[in-house]
């Protein structure tokens, strides 16, 4: 997901300042655009608070790109989540709106209280 | 999308790097191998190297007979970017042309939203160029918008992925700010 991403490529380019003067010079392109996209782009800023969504999200056997896209693109509403990733829905895995509901409502409390 | 890779990959230290032992031969190793990384910057499966998490296993070393570098298999696990089809994701308008739009989301700057993929939207030249619609925000530069995967394309000349979006679909479009302050 974006929110762990950020994490990890923060810690890396922290890693590099502490090793050279000017970081931005070393890392390379791809490295610098794809931490300002996961910076700009992460739901979720508090590690614990990322740890947290990763643990709700894992409790719904879920695919793991289904959990990614739910995570980054945080719907609001079942409507929204079911036309982000449609295949929440098929595959006879019991997900049922209610169930969907009840993990979009425990994301957007962790965002509130974040 | 992120992807977590785990990939055995080989490691040459040219023998200048070899004096020491122990800590500052692993130290080299990483090295090396961080800076082989950034050069290759992206594979056609794997996606855009961003960066090496952990160094799992550094197997035994070889001598190259002709060079006298040793080559080290390693393993080692890292981040990697690739775009899917059928992914939904938030791309940043970059260019606005008569007929669609850039976008540029992370390291992948060739998304294009073509305007017969944008329903109801309109081109309105001027000097900042944008896509207006009756029902929905303007698209124009600096604009985030939500679209869907419709194909991906790898160009193997310049070690880069393009790919081709569309706005067909529930709840795709600009979206507001990011980080909105409730």
């Amino acid at each position: 997901m974006n929110c762990e991403v950020a994490i990890i490529l923060d810690h890396k380019y922290e890693q590099l300042q502490q090793t050279s003067d000017d970081p931005m010079n070393q890392v390379s392109q791809v490295f610098e655009k794809s931490l300002q996209y996961v910076k700009r782009f992460s739901r979720y800023k508090n590690p614990d608070a990322v740890r947290q969504v990763r643990e709700i999200l894992s409790r719904y056997q879920l695919a793991e790109f289904e959990l990614c896209v739910l995570g980054n693109l945080c719907p609001e509403t079942v409507e929204e989540a079911i036309a982000m990733v449609p295949s929440i829905k098929t595959r006879g895995r019991a997900h049922d709106d209610e169930a969907i509901e009840k993990m979009l409502n425990d994301l957007s409390l962790i965002k509130k209280f974040e | 999308m992120f992807l977590k890779v785990k990939l055995p990959w080989n490691v040459v230290v040219p023998a200048e790097n070899l004096d020491a032992k122990g800590p500052m031969l692993q130290r080299s190793i990483v090295i090396r191998l961080l800076d082989d990384f950034a050069r290759r910057k992206a594979t056609k499966d794997l996606g855009y190297f961003l960066a090496v998490t952990t160094l799992e296993n550094i197997g035994e070393g070889r001598v190259r007979e002709n060079t006298g570098e040793v080559l080290f298999p390693v393993v080692f696990s890292g981040i990697t970017f690739k775009i899917f089809r059928g992914e939904v994701l938030d791309g940043t308008v970059h260019k606005v042309l008569k007929h669609g739009v850039f976008l540029k989301c992370g390291p992948v700057e060739n998304i294009y939203l073509t305007c017969s993929k944008m329903p109801d939207y309109r081109y309105v030249q001027a000097e900042n160029p944008v896509f207006l619609s009756e029902k929905n925000p303007k698209i124009e530069k600096d604009v985030v918008v939500r679209v869907i995967v419709i194909g991906t394309k790898w160009l193997e000349a310049e070690r880069e992925f393009q790919a081709l979006v569309s706005l067909e679909g529930d709840f795709l479009g600009p979206v507001s700010c990011e980080n909105p302050l409730d």
